[in-house]
This record gives structure tokens, sequence and C-alpha cells, in this order.
């Protein structure tokens, strides 16, 4: 890897690392709380998968000449952190879990395609084996999307509603921070924002169409932009909790 | 062939040293004593997952946080298999998952003394995978020998999980011990607060009745205080090669008997505490239960009627 | 159906560990339709392993013998005939000053992943 090309990869790593380990520390308050046991076994799975992946991103970025992947996760104040705010938010009822994770799942499916195809040996070597735990992932959320959708009264509702609740954050997924020109440098325009969006959009409104859902309209962008570290007080209190035992005694092994 | 010499037969199978099956004849009795069993088993180790779950978000390390989520996420797959099992054998009284999380959630069915207790540290969330898996895994070994077949084959299933709990729960006290003053301290708080729980975990040395007719049909083969005394034997020389104080001044070996001395926990108060469900966590774990159960049956109610994916 | 149509139905899981063996029971879930049970088995009983292939069977579909019954061979007489121990030709052959055969040699020698020459 070329030395100027550095800055890139790190541009386009720490937003996907993020993701991934939000989403994850999110999904973990769920453990006990899924609507039947053997939900709470497949979610929670999915859940150590995210956590792993996050982990193999951030270990990458270690190697670019980030902090470890410890003191990514435990040692970054809130304005550091550079997913998207949607992930953030603190959880709902089943419905808008549902919709988020399938709606995230899409997103996640169409950047490791592309990401797939990067040009950084290790990453696509990574990215390979990702790939094959978010196909499950993938299924999984489709399936539940579908079954919610399809389901009674109160669960077509509850999905609406958390439809309703989600969309104005979504456009969030699709930002990459300043500046797009890194995807360039490092060969992968195919990342673009606008890119992924028309491709997710593409996605999304045919299976809403085929679970007669209406198209909420167009995404719009977030008022709160992750991916310049612009977090909401959710992700405040996120960190309070995370952090709260190892800033108890900041220099110990645990 | 009538019930007298059916069950005759039945016990001299059990006798034989033979395994009994699902669906095989059985005495009413030995159906109902599995199923109080394997019932308060399975919801135990449902409402186990909720003490650690709260230090899930808080783990103070990637790796133990995937490792105490894998850790919760077992307990929750053991209470899962129980409950299948005592569903099963429920079957002929037609309930199922459903009855049988009810039952818990009205008090119907009881869970181990440990799970109502609080867990205020970090420390707390390593001392349960330490002593209370500990404890688990001295009763779940003891009943792999159990006369009811299915029951056997899924705690072999269980037991080899809980190796990988054991390992994980001594890291952890193991990480606490080599740490800090602080860190110390809070590890000895958390070995306090656990001991007096687990002694009475084992119940008591005379035992009730339904233990004592689980051991005369082989459900379980090993009394109370046998287990209960290789646990102390077990544990008792590792807290102290840590340096950690056992907090009880009887725990002693006999030098004649080689038994170990221990206080009587207070088996009224605590008896009284798992009936009622009135311990210092025993509501607010039920609550996140019934969060789970209760306010989401919409969702169980939506899966059924689904018209996409519909079972033929 | 199930018993109670107010529940998911019971599944059967049958694992198939590698292609060289065969599927064998290892418990049962709960689940709303085939499609789940597919993916709840996978997490419910494979956490820690990589099976090669998995059956969700609805349990009420299985019909099993009881257990003591006609369905199930006993074996009381003598069947010796039909049985390799029920042979002694190995001190036969050492009159012979040869070696007897077992099938596990033969195998063995056949086995691809063996290295051959002296
Ligand atoms: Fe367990
Ligand atoms: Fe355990």
């Amino acid at each position: 890897m070329e030395s100027q090309d550095v800055p890139h990869w790190i541009a386009l790593l720490q937003p996907i690392a993020d993701d991934e380990w939000i989403i994850a520390h999110r999904g973990s308050e769920w453990l006990g709380l899924a609507p039947d046991l053997e939900e709470d076994l497949a979610f929670s799975s999915i859940n150590q998968d995210k956590m792993g992946h996050a982990q193999y991103y951030y270990a990458l970025l270690e190697e670019l000449g980030e902090k470890t992947p410890e003191d990514m996760v435990y040692g970054r104040s809130k304005e550091q952190w550079r997913h998207a705010v949607v992930l953030e938010t603190a959880h709902g009822d089943w419905a808008r879990l549902v919709a988020l994770r399938y709606f995230y799942e899409v997103f996640d499916a169409l950047r490791l395609e592309r990401l797939s195809t990067a040009s950084w040996q290790p990453l696509q070597d990574g990215v390979r084996k990702i790939r094959r735990e978010e196909a499950y992932h993938l299924q999984h959320f489709t399936t539940w999307f579908e079954m919610l959708a399809t389901g009674t009264e109160e669960s077509r509702h509850r999905l609406r509603e958390a439809i309703a609740d989600l969309w104005p954050l979504l456009g969030g997924l699709f930002l990459w921070g300043p500046s797009e020109h890194f995807l360039t440098a490092i060969g992968l325009d195919s990342l673009r924002g606008s890119e992924l969006q028309r491709s997710w959009e593409t996605h999304v409104a045919e299976k809403m169409r085929s679970m007669d859902l209406p198209w909420p309209g167009a995404l719009s962008s977030p008022v709160l932009d992750g991916r310049l570290g612009e977090h909401s007080p959710d992700m405040h209190d996120l960190l309070q909790v995370m952090t709260e035992v190892r800033r108890s005694e900041p220099a110990a092994h645990w | 062939m009538d019930e007298a010499q059916k069950t005759a037969e039945f016990m001299a199978r059990i006798e034989n040293g033979e395994k009994i099956e699902a669906n095989d004849w059985m005495p009413e009795e030995y159906r109902n004593l599995l199923i109080k069993q394997i019932h308060m088993h399975g919801v135990s180790e449902i409402m186990g997952a909720y003490p650690e779950k709260e230090w899930v978000p808080k783990a103070p390390s990637i790796r133990r946080k995937l490792a105490l989520n894998a850790k919760v996420q077992d307990e929750i797959g053991h209470g899962q298999m129980l409950l299948r099992l005592a569903e099963d054998l429920s079957r002929p009284y037609g309930r199922g998952r459903e009855a049988l999380m009810e039952d818990l959630l009205n008090g119907h069915v009881k869970f181990h003394n440990v799970f109502h207790m609080p867990a205020p540290t970090w420390a707390d969330a390593g001392v349960i995978g330490f002593l209370v898996d500990g404890g688990a895994i001295i009763t779940q070994a003891a009943l792999l020998e159990s006369s009811y077949a299915p029951y056997a084959r899924m705690l072999k299933r269980i037991v080899a999980e809980e190796s990988f709990h054991m390992q994980y729960g001594e890291s952890v006290v193991l990480a606490l011990a080599e740490g800090t003053t602080r860190q110390r301290e809070m590890l000895q708080g958390a070995i306090d607060r656990w001991w007096e729980p687990m002694m009475f975990f084992f119940g008591p040395r005379q035992m009730g009745q339904s233990a004592e007719k689980m051991m005369h049909y082989r459900i379980r083969t090993k009394t109370n205080e046998e287990l209960r005394q290789k646990f102390i034997n077990r544990y008792v020389p590792r807290l102290q090669a840590l340096g950690m104080r056992v907090p009880d001044p009887l725990v002693k070996k006999d030098p004649v008997t080689g038994e170990w001395g221990y206080t009587e926990p207070d088996w009224v108060r605590d008896t009284e505490m798992v009936r009622n469900n009135s311990g210092p966590q025993s509501q607010a774990r039920l609550h996140l239960r019934r969060q789970a159960h209760s306010e989401q049956r919409w969702v169980r109610e939506a899966v059924m009627h689904a018209t996409a994916l519909a079972t033929v | 159906m199930a018993l109670n149509a107010a529940e998911y139905r019971v599944y059967e899981v049958f694992v198939q560990r590698d292609a060289s063996q065969f599927h064998v029971n290892v418990g049962s879930l709960r689940a709303v339709n085939s499609e789940m049970a597919l993916q709840m088995a996978r997490e419910t009983f494979f956490r820690r392993e990589e099976p090669c292939e998995v059956w969700v069977v609805p349990q009420d579909c299985i019909v099993a013998s009881p257990r003591d019954s006609a369905y199930l061979p006993v074996h009381t007489m003598d069947k010796q005939y039909r049985l390799p121990a029920g042979y002694d030709n190995a001190p036969r052959w050492k009159r012979f000053k040869a070696k007897a055969m077992t099938i596990e040699e033969v195998a063995e020698e056949m086995a691809t992943h063996k290295q051959g020459g002296a």
C-alpha cells in the first residue's frame, strides 16, 4: 500500500467498523429479551458475529497506525465515533428492531459486495469471511420483516410506525464524511453514497411493494451526521455504560 | 396389565439401571417429579441469564464482552433445551411452552435462590461464572446418570458447554485476583455476597420428600450434602490460594471425617424468598422475563398468522 | 397441527456432521415455520460446530415404534453364522503359517490417504 493511501483506507474502514460495533452493542442489550427463546439464541449469535467483524476492521485500522482495537472501543470520546446515528438510538419494540436490522443488513450486504473488490489483500480476505456470516444475518431479518409485514393488524401497524420513525435517520448510512474523494483514490468508486443508496432503494422498494407497505419517500440527509462525529444524547448514554467498568480502574487489566 | 404390575415392572427396569425414554410408559408420580425437576432447572437457566446479562453492555474488554455474550446465550440455550424436555413430558396434560413460561411468571415454578440475588459489581458477574456455574456443574454432572434418558443426554451437552463457562469464570476471577488492590477488594466483596447463597443452593442436609422420591426413581443419585461437600472441597482451597477469605469461620475440614464444616444458611428466610419471589432482585428479573414473554406475545401471534413463509 | 394451536410447532433437529456420517437427532426446538426452524436450528445446536447438513422435521410427523414391540428385532437365537466373530479362521491360518485377514486391514490398505511404497 502506498503511504499516501493510508488516510484513505482509514476513512473507509472507520465508519464501517464503528457501524458494526455500535449496532452489535445495541443488539446485545436484547439478550434475554427476544420474543422467544430460540430467537434469543439466533439474535445473540448475530450480534457476536458483528462484534467480531468490528474487531477485525479495528485490527486493520491498527495496522494502518490507528489506536489498538481496545482503545478504539473504550478510549474515544463521542465526537470521535463515525457510525451512522440511526444505529446508536436506544431500542424500541421488536418491530423497530426488525425494521432497523433489515434496512441495515441490506445496506451492509451492498457495501460488502463492493468492498470485496478492494485492492488491499488483508481487507479482501476478511470481507470474504465476513460475507459468509452476513448472508445469514440478511436472510434472518428478511424473514422477520416479511413475517411482521404479513402478520396481524398489530404487527403491520407497529412495523409501519417503526419505518416512519427510522426513515428520517436512514440517509446517514450512505454518507462518508467530509468528502468521498478518497474512494476514487483507492479504486472503490462503486461505494459512493449515491451509488449505494440507489441500489438500496431499489432493493428495499421492491420488498416493500411486495409486502404492500407504502414507500415513505426519498431519504433525506440527517440532522446529525455521525460520519462527521455528530451524535445524539443516546450515544452519550451508550458510552457511559460501555466504559463504566473500564473507567473505574483505567490502568487495570480485566 | 394393571397399574400396579406396570409400576413394578417399571421399578425393576430402574433398579436394573435401564434408561427411560419420553414415550415409554411411566408412573404418574415419576412423570410429575421429572416435570418438577426439569421445569425448575430450565427456568433457573433462563433466570440465571439476567444477573450476568446486565454486565454485557459494560464488559471491560472486547474479549470479555464477546465471551459474556456467548455465556449468557448458552444459559438461555440450556433453558430452551430443558423446557423442550419439560414440554414433551407435559404433553399428556396439554401444556406447552406458553403454559410453562406462564408458570414462571405467576410464581408456580421456582427458580434457584442464587438468581434472586443482586450482582452489583463486575466482580459479581465473574464470581457468578466461578462459583454459581461451579456449583451448577457439580449438580448437573451428578445428574448425568439420571434414569430419564432424554435428560441425561441433554445434560451431557449442557455440561460440555459449562466447561467453557468454567474457564471463563476462572479467567475473570484470576484477572481480578492478579489485579490492583481495588480489583481484589471488589473480588472479595463479591465472594462475601455469594458464599452463603451457594451454601443454600445445594439444599438442606435433610432432603425434602420429593428429593427423596427422585433418589428412589434414580432421577438423581446424589444427596444434597454430598454435592455441597464436593463444592466446598473444590472451591475453598482455590479461594485460599488466591489469597481470598472464605466468609465463614466454620469452614474447616474435619481431620478425622474429612467433612467440611460450614455455617447453615438461613433456610427459613431463603426458602421463603424462593417461594414468594421476594428476594432483592426477584421481581426486577421477573419483570424482564415478562417484558420478553408477555409483552411480546403480539410478535408470536403475528408470525403465526403471517402469510409469508407459512408452513404447508 | 400442534397440540396447542396458539403455539409454535415443535421440530426435531437432525445433523449430519460430515458426508461420511448419517444424520443424528440432537434435540428439538419450537419455530413458527420450517424456514425459521432451519434458521433457529443453526444457533440452537451448532454454535460451536460446522455441520454439513441439517434437517428439521415436525415432531408430529415422526412415527416411533413402541420400545418393546414386534417392530424391533431381537436376536435371541444363535446367529453366530452371520457374525464375523462366529468364525475361528485365525488359528487355522496359523497352522498353514499364514496370517488371517481382517476387513479393517483391507480397508486400511485401500485408504487413499495412506502413503504408498515400502
Ligand atoms: Fe447453564
Ligand atoms: Fe453455565
